[in-house]
């Protein structure tokens, strides 16, 4: 009993969130970018090429913030390539996506080499301060009671309440706004909306320019946030690991929020549980795969309910 | 006009005006403009390559170093001695199996992106096995391991190709989940349960029997280095998995269903069956691959053995068009590149990892082949307006 105590306190819950913060946030912008036709499995880089110029941005312009705006602009920049071939020149969208994840793990390496002069981490960055600082401690229940409510809810960086922000933002505009409307029409039925005069071209660009820029700030999160610095590869597969939360979530950047949750706490508990290897006595490395089962686990249990968009994946040739 | 507009009216031939004013008529001109396609298509792959050379070198000249300099020493360390060439055969041999392995899928209309999992069985499979036979006579023993290894791999890749199938989940996030948690078993194994007694993660030492003999022990005045028989069975298994494809029910079937899996259904085929097949068939090649590191070079297993073979195996695939003869080929550009990537480094002191880039460039050109068409289009026009 003791160890659950140890294991699940307010520390765990925190942990859960900001785990889940990249992973959210590269999920939330995908279901946009698959509600307008196109699948973005480039996540994975272009969270890697934020993180790489975020953390080289930060330390060049000696700030964090530049560096989120430099990590950003970076995965912009993949994310028009990605774009350019989807979109324009109507490529495979999951070679291409590949082809960006590559290309991103060849220039953070060969930059990082260039840069720093040696493989591996780059120097390291001061993180981006929590928003809040309030005073905690004291005694009593009722001090108990707030250091809960001030480590679950008040304890995050700015990245972070953005993503939580983002989650009810982007879900009304989807939803609730014309633009969604229009957006969805692009990944449900192009020719239709190409009909009635919505640009399918400038539309499906907006939507993963969205995609790219939300990959950007999970790379920022990552880098600037959590870690403070760059190491190259050091994504691990969250970009695929937020397409399964994608999915999960149905496509509703909202409920995609939901399901990184359930991954955020999955990564927090295996490095809490870590700690108590010699009490458990299992291996690390089945902790370390948790995340990856778990996504196995619900990708088979969700999926065959979970409806894509009818054109996702698609490319639009306009007749001409 | 719109860009879609722009972009696919650049395919056909030039019309009016130009050179050819003569009169053509409709079905000259539809034959003519389906020749130059296919020749079009044909030469993308190398265009494609001419692109990354020429990116890569964009970030060479970026960083400060010199790009003939670093393609010379990168030429030289993968061809220039009877070494060189070995140690490029070496690192081509894995390359052809996964090449193999993600062309086989793509055939059929599935992407084993997760090879890499699958060829880590496959490696684990060839160490467990390779201890277990080394009692047995060295013909018995490695065809028994390969099979093994490649069920191993067949294995890894069925839960995946069973998800797709039963589910819809998709293979491209399933196998790649399936390739973490294969790296972690791995990682596992060789800390724990079948770690040798030296302290470092590796399995023990494979017995000779269960080892494939290096090319320069067989036939010495090649002086090939580390390149082993591996090579030989990679090049005639791609020639098997060719005649699979071209003249077999198997081949057949997933090629139909890769084609368009709605007409397969509705002329009997089972597109779920197939998939199925096709996916397994996939990773058991991928399990070979690992098998032939483990026999072929190291002896042994340990964490991170693999050089990201089943990834690379991904460009190898679309550059050979997903044409198992090409697949040799395209392996061996690869192969040649990661053989003189570190001379590379040594004497341009241009970074290895330029290598990475080279790879995506040339994904990324052959999916969106139309940058290809327009260029070729391109540089065409200005010839013939006399530039």
């Amino acid at each position: 009993m003791s160890i659950l105590a140890q294991v699940f306190t307010a520390d765990l819950f925190a942990a859960a969130v900001r785990l889940a913060t990249p992973i959210a946030l590269a999920a939330m912008g995908a279901a946009i970018c698959e509600r307008a036709g196109v699948v973005n499995i480039a996540l994975e880089g272009m969270m890697l090429v934020s993180a790489f110029f975020g953390t080289v941005v930060a330390i060049f312009a000696h700030s964090a913030w530049l560096g989120v705006f430099g990590g950003v602009a970076a995965a912009l920049v993949f994310a028009a390539l990605h774009a350019l071939a989807s979109v324009n020149l109507r490529a495979d969208q999951i070679v291409s996506g590949v082809a960006i994840n590559l290309l991103a793990l060849g220039v953070t390496g060969f930059l990082m080499e260039a840069i720093f002069g040696h493989p591996g981490t780059t120097d390291p960055v001061p993180t981006i301060p929590p928003v809040f600082d309030f005073p905690t401690g004291g005694s009593g229940p009722l001090a108990t009671i707030w250091t809960w409510i001030d480590t679950i809810f008040l304890s995050y960086t700015p990245i972070v309440y953005f993503g939580i922000f983002c989650a009810v933002f982007m879900t009304w505009a989807l939803f609730r706004t014309r633009w969604g409307l229009r957006l969805r029409a692009l990944g449900e039925h192009p020719r239709a909306a190409d009909t009635v005069g919505i640009s399918v071209l400038r539309g499906r660009w907006v939507a993963v320019l969205i995609s790219g820029a939300m990959a950007g700030l999970a790379g920022a999160n990552l880098a600037l946030e959590q870690v403070g610095g760059f190491t190259e590869n050091m994504t691990n597969g969250r970009g695929f690991i937020a397409l399964a939360a994608m999915i999960f979530g149905r496509w509703v950047p909202g409920f995609g929020y939901l399901a990184s949750l359930l991954f955020g706490f999955a990564d927090a508990l295996q490095i809490k549980l870590q700690i108590f290897t010699n009490v458990i006595k299992i291996p690390p490395q089945f902790f370390l795969a948790l995340p990856y089962v778990l996504t196995v686990i619900v990708l088979a249990g969700v999926v065959g309910k979970a409806v894509a968009p009818a054109a996702d994946g698609k490319p639009y040739k306009a007749k001409g | 006009m719109s860009d879609i507009d722009r972009v696919s009216s650049i395919a056909p031939p030039p019309s009016g005006g130009g050179t050819s004013s003569r009169d053509v008529n409709e079905k000259d001109f539809a034959l003519q403009r389906e020749r130059s396609q296919r020749i079009i298509k044909a030469i993308t792959p190398f265009v494609s390559i001419v692109i990354a050379i020429l990116v890569s070198s964009i970030f060479i000249v970026a960083t400060g170093g010199n790009p003939v300099a670093a393609f010379q020493a990168l030429f030289q360390g993968a061809f220039g001695t009877p070494r060189a060439v070995g140690e490029t055969l070496l690192r081509t041999t894995p390359l052809i199996f996964t090449g193999l392995a993600l062309a086989y899928g793509f055939r059929s209309g599935v992407f084993n992106i997760g090879a890499e999992g699958q060829l880590y069985m496959g490696g684990l499979a060839a160490a467990y096995f390779g201890v277990t036979f080394g009692g047995m006579s060295t013909y018995l023993a490695i065809p028994l391991i390969i099979i093994l290894a490649a069920a191993a791999g067949a294995a890894w890749a069925f839960i995946p190709a069973l998800m797709k199938v039963r589910i819809g989940a998709n293979e491209v996030i399933t196998t790649m989940m399936f390739t973490y948690i294969g790296k972690y078993v791995v990682s596992w194994l060789v800390t724990g349960p079948l770690a040798d007694n030296s302290g470092i993660p590796q399995t023990a030492q494979l017995p000779p029997a269960s080892t494939l003999q290096r090319l320069s022990a067989i036939l010495p005045f090649l002086g090939t280095g580390r390149a082993h028989l591996g090579i030989v069975f990679a090049v005639l298994l791609a020639v098997v998995i060719w005649a699979v494809l071209k003249y077999t029910t198997l081949g057949f079937e997933a090629r139909a269903v890769g084609y368009n899996p709605f007409a397969s259904q509705t002329g009997g085929i089972s597109v779920g069956a197939t998939i199925v097949k096709s996916l397994c068939i996939s990773g058991a090649l991928a399990g070979v691959a690992g098998a032939v590191e483990v026999m072929g070079v190291y002896g042994r297993l340990f964490d991170n053995f693999s050089n990201n073979f089943g990834f690379t195996g991904i460009a190898v695939a679309l550059l050979a068009k997903n044409n198992p003869l090409g697949v040799i080929a395209a392996a061996l550009l690869f192969g040649a590149l990661d053989a003189g990537g570190g001379t590379m480094q040594l004497e341009a002191g241009v970074s290895q990892k330029v290598i990475n880039i080279i790879q995506a460039v040339i994904i990324f050109t052959i999916a969106a082949e139309t940058i290809v068409t327009w260029s070729i289009e391109k540089f065409r026009t200005r010839k013939e307006a006399g530039l």
